[in-house]
């Protein structure tokens, strides 16, 4: 066997008679290993490696090893994957994703009958027995908590919008708004997982990840799947968001999303210390690489693949980041646009200009996290400044799309992973109250490549509580974002742990025809 | 002339016996469909249920009928084989007496009649008859008599069971279950599908929306060559007619339009449709149909209340382009080489590919480009964005004809030439966002009739031609 160059130790292999165990053991151990049974345990091995070579060898290490073999033969995953299975409308995606729940009933989902009923109890037969969180299930009553702010009509298609939503209002014959959007899960952890990987356990890719391993790069030089953090507003009430939301789960790691920072440099050890120039940091990572080729080699595990295409991919980002991120020639009407706050790194208005900057250089698949909306108590007190940190950016990042005829195959989808309760969590009075989490139903919206829009599809009830027409479950919301981008759901397979693993699981899903333009 | 009569004719009782009841069998088998009529009336479900064992048992004799031959030749040189051939033919002929039996109880049983379903049943007694005839022919050839006969019937034979089993397979996959993923470069040797012409109607919601969603469920079973139920839906009129069970649409109603009665029923209900396990019909596919039926199923009207059709009629179609898997090495050439990549739109080679130039966008210019001209009769959308093409690259892109998406946002063209791209005639996409393109240089491409998205953000030519592009949009 090779010595490994990092590998100091003799390669043979330990002996039972070298371990730190009772003498007895020892003579027991050597008395037991007899030809007889030297021959015995022969027999079985063989018939295990016939077993083995029956069932093929993915029934043993899954499809891993074969996909990406063939991938450092050079050869697009796309291809041979043979995706995308149609001609897609939308070829990159841009995910807004509203961490925490924002309440439908203040924004979008307009139910105008509750003013009448204003700190009326909720009848139990709207809420059919449903087992609540634990953090109002205590509640004596359940008071019906009408919106605080006022809702116009806006648009050819007369869509009602909240006083809170002024740019999201200019943009609504654009969009096409989604209010029977419903999930399983009543707690961030288990419904944000479900939203991002179809399935509310750790553990499984999220949708970039199924994304960069089925279409593949655009841009050689960034990675396929970004995600982009807002920085945190303290007098929100922010639950935290994992890394496991983007990772890439069973699949290899260079599918994972590669985050950009907030601050600073937006890739942390990205720049190059002082005193290496970028030769020497080529011949290092070409030294890296030839060990990792060797251990490769040596142990054949595809996770080294994956480590030697990042290091590349890093070394390649050293370029083309600090290119990405510098926004000096952005002419002066991106900022009347997007806002000064758009100025300032980590802002969601910054995230969604550079989220336009990497749909320009192909980056697949985008997904900006803004954190902030569960919003328990004091609704009237953070909802506006929540309004306001990401209503603009939002119109900002459409209306430049747009402009920059982006929109025609770029998906931008809004959404949070549910919605908030009509009854009020804690003390109701005229000028406040809180939302408790409600996966019923929750308003979402999707424009751009693959979307019919102009539309408000599925209808809730008057308390914005069941779903009364053209449910849309979370299953069907991903089955057709990956229809927009040329997928079928159902193909998207990854066998593993014997099952075809999709990013909309098991259970049927089925693309929603009403939303595809 | 009589000694060969006095050869081939049969001799003692024994042979005589055979030869006349091959006689009575043969006519017992033209005879069949007359005693038992297929009247499309579904019978017993035993019949069914054994009749479904025909597709089991068909390819028994197939088998060993195709085995004869095999066994003839290699005979030449093993005789032992030669002795078999007798054998096989005759075990050939019992098992196709079999399957033939199971096949008319299927055809009885579940009353389904047709045009292939007929020619599949005459192909089959044929068969049989056919190989009966070889069985009976064998001896001759065997013993020398008549060298040429039998051969000659083995051949004819093999001929009508391939047509038969293509009968057969139209009538279990549908007609085009064969052609349906052939390669375009094969299809166009084979002369293509038809196309369907600008006959009268071709605009409508029928025939744009209705009519593929049955062509694609329910043809197979409801159509020319398999009629079940009495009920076929390939034409308007037929649809219309309705079945032995009643009406498949009443206009106006459709909760007493039978056909969906039977697409919403339970999937495990007996009645259910599509039937045998066949997908079935997907929620939007029966929205359709319902908003159709609800509002008059008119077989002209072009669109139906509250089902969108607009997008498909306004944008032009994905026109399909030649096949580029012949030249694939040379595509992987050029992308090695260049590092420009030609990608492709989908798994589907007409669909065609994507010219990307984004890794090496500061160094494409227009010598570049020129080399993919070889490339222009697959590429469909060239990403030009950010290059270093110029108004030079005009007179090679005239040649992309079949570009659908041209990016030039961000280069230094300014749309001297712009008017060279009115070739383009599947051109419906163009971005000149960031350049100094003029509004008189956009102005020239005014008359591209498919082309709706201009983007002009950003340009000289910005307020003036905005609006129209936004006019366009709109129409």
């Amino acid at each position: 066997m090779k010595q490994h160059p990092l590998c100091t130790d003799t390669e043979c292999g330990p002996s039972v008679l070298d371990f730190p165990i009772p003498e007895g053991l020892k003579q027991e151990w050597a008395a037991i290993e007899t030809r007889r049974r030297f021959l015995g345990r022969t027999g079985k091995v063989l018939g295990w490696a016939a077993l083995a070579n029956l069932l093929g060898g993915r029934a043993l290490i899954g499809d891993a090893h074969a996909a990406d073999t063939k991938g450092a033969q050079g050869l697009p995953s796309g291809e041979y994957l043979r995706l995308p299975h149609f001609a897609p409308k939308a070829k990159r995606a841009i995910y807004l994703f509203m961490s925490g729940g924002p309440p439908q009933i203040d924004m979008l989902d307009y139910k105008p009958n509750l003013a009448a009923l204003y700190d009326k109890d909720i009848p139990d037969s709207v809420r059919g027995g449903q087992q609540l969180t634990g953090m109002t299930a205590g509640q004596a009553r359940f008071p019906i908590a009408p919106s605080h702010w006022a809702f116009k009509r806006y648009g050819k298609t007369g869509t009602w919008v909240s006083d809170l939503l002024p740019y999201t209002a200019r943009m609504v014959d654009d969009l096409a708004i989604i209010k029977s959007t419903n999930t399983e899960a009543i707690n961030h952890e288990p419904a944000i997982m479900l939203m991002n990987t179809g399935n509310m356990n750790a553990g499984k890719p999220c949708m970039g990840s199924w994304l960069a391993y089925g279409l593949g790069s655009m841009n050689d030089n960034l990675p396929t799947f970004m995600v982009l953090q807002t920085k945190v507003n303290p007098k929100e009430n922010n639950q935290p968001v994992s890394s496991r939301l983007w990772g890439s789960g069973f699949l290899s790691s260079e599918y994972a999303g590669v985050g950009l920072r907030s601050g600073g440099d937006p890739v942390l050890y990205l720049s190059d210390p002082n005193g290496v120039d970028r030769e020497v940091r080529r011949k290092m990572l070409d030294a890296v690489e030839e060990i990792n080729r060797q251990t490769l080699e040596e142990l054949g595990d595809p996770e080294t693949n994956a480590r030697i295409a990042q290091y590349e991919m890093a070394y390649r980002m050293q370029a083309s980041v600090p290119e990405l991120a510098d926004l000096s020639k952005e002419p002066p009407s991106t900022w009347d646009l997007y806002g000064s706050d758009a100025k300032e790194p980590g802002t969601f208005a910054y995230n969604c200009l550079l989220a336009r900057r990497m749909a320009e250089r192909g980056v697949r698949f985008t997904q900006i996290y803004k954190r902030g909306w569960d919003v328990h108590g004091d609704v009237t007190g953070v909802l506006p400044t929540l309004c306001q940190e990401t209503d603009r950016a939002s119109y900002a990042l459409v209306t430049d799309l747009k402009q920059r005829g982006l929109l025609d195959d770029t998906l931008v989808v809004w959404a949070g992973e549910f919605g908030r309760t009509v009854y009020s969590q804690g003390g109701l009075t005229k000028d406040n109250y809180g939302r408790d989490h409600h996966p019923r139903c929750f308003t979402t919206w999707m424009t751009g490549g693959g979307v019919r829009t102009g539309i408000t599809y599925g209808e809730t009830d008057e308390y914005s509580y069941n779903v009364v027409k053209d449910p849309v479950t979370v299953r069907d919301f991903n089955a057709t974002i990956l229809h927009c981008l040329g997928i079928d759901h159902n193909k998207l397979a990854y066998k593993f742990q014997g099952l075809d693993q999709k990013l909309t699981g098991p259970t049927p899903a089925s693309v929603v025809p009403g939303l595809l333009a | 002339m009589a000694v060969l009569a006095d050869r081939l004719l049969p001799k003692n009782k024994l042979t005589r016996a055979i030869w006349f009841g091959s006689l009575l069998m043969s006519v017992a088998l033209l005879m069949l469909p007359l005693l038992f009529k297929l009247d499309g009336r579904p019978h017993t479900d035993w019949e069914q249920f054994l009749g479904r064992f025909h597709p089991l048992m068909v390819h028994l004799p197939i088998g060993l009928i195709v085995l004869v031959p095999l066994l003839e030749i290699a005979g030449a040189f093993r005789p032992a084989l030669r002795e078999a051939a007798g054998f096989v033919l005759g075990l050939a002929f019992v098992f196709c007496l079999g399957a033939l039996t199971l096949g008319y109880l299927l055809a009885y049983g579940s009353g389904t009649v047709g045009v292939v379903m007929t020619r599949h049943m005459w192909g089959g007694i044929a068969l049989s008859i056919a190989v009966l005839l070889c069985v009976l022919a064998r001896p001759w050839w065997s013993i020398g008599a008549v060298p040429r006969v039998y051969p000659a019937m083995l051949t004819g034979l093999l001929l009508l069971l391939a047509w038969t089993a293509d009968q057969g397979g139209s009538l279990t996959h549908g007609r085009n279950y064969l052609t349906e993923y052939m390669p375009v470069s094969l299809e166009n040797i084979f002369g293509g599908r038809a196309v369907q012409a600008n006959a009268p109607g071709s605009g409508s919601f029928y025939v744009k929306q209705i009519s593929p969603i049955l062509d694609a469920n329910c043809f197979v079973c409801h159509g020319e060559g398999k009629v079940k139920g009495g009920l076929r839906m390939d034409s308007y009129n037929l649809l219309m007619k309705g079945g032995k069970d009643g009406l498949a649409i009443v206009p106006g109603s459709p909760e007493k339009s039978l056909l969906l009665q039977r697409v919403t029923l339970p999937s495990s209900h007996k009645q259910f449709m599509p039937a045998e396990g066949k997908p079935p019909l997907k929620p939007e596919e029966i929205a359709r149909i319902k908003a159709w039926v609800e509002q008059g199923a008119s077989p002209i009207a072009t669109t139906v209340a509250g089902i969108s059709t607009s997008n498909e009629s306004a944008e032009l179609p994905l026109q399909p382009v030649a096949d580029y898997s012949s030249v694939l090495s040379e595509i992987q050439q050029i992308d090695k080489g260049q590092g420009a990549k030609l990608v492709q739109v989908s798994s589907k080679p007409s669909d065609g590919l994507i010219l990307n130039t984004v890794d090496v966008a500061a160094s494409f210019g227009d010598a570049q480009l020129a080399q993919f001209q070889k490339f222009a009769p697959y590429i469909v959308e060239a990403e030009l964005g950010r290059t270093a093409v110029t108004n030079a690259s005009f007179d090679a892109l005239s040649r992309f004809t079949h570009l659908r998406a041209l990016h030039l946002e961000g280069t230094g063209v300014t749309g001297d030439g712009l008017a060279k791209l009115a070739p383009l005639s599947e051109l419906t996409y163009l971005n000149l966002s960031g350049t100094k393109v003029t509004a008189a240089a956009v102005a020239s491409i005014g008359s591209m009739k498919n082309l709706r998205h201009v983007y002009l953000y950003n340009t000289p030519a910005q307020p003036a031609v905005a609006m129209q592009t936004i006019a366009r949009n709109t129409q």
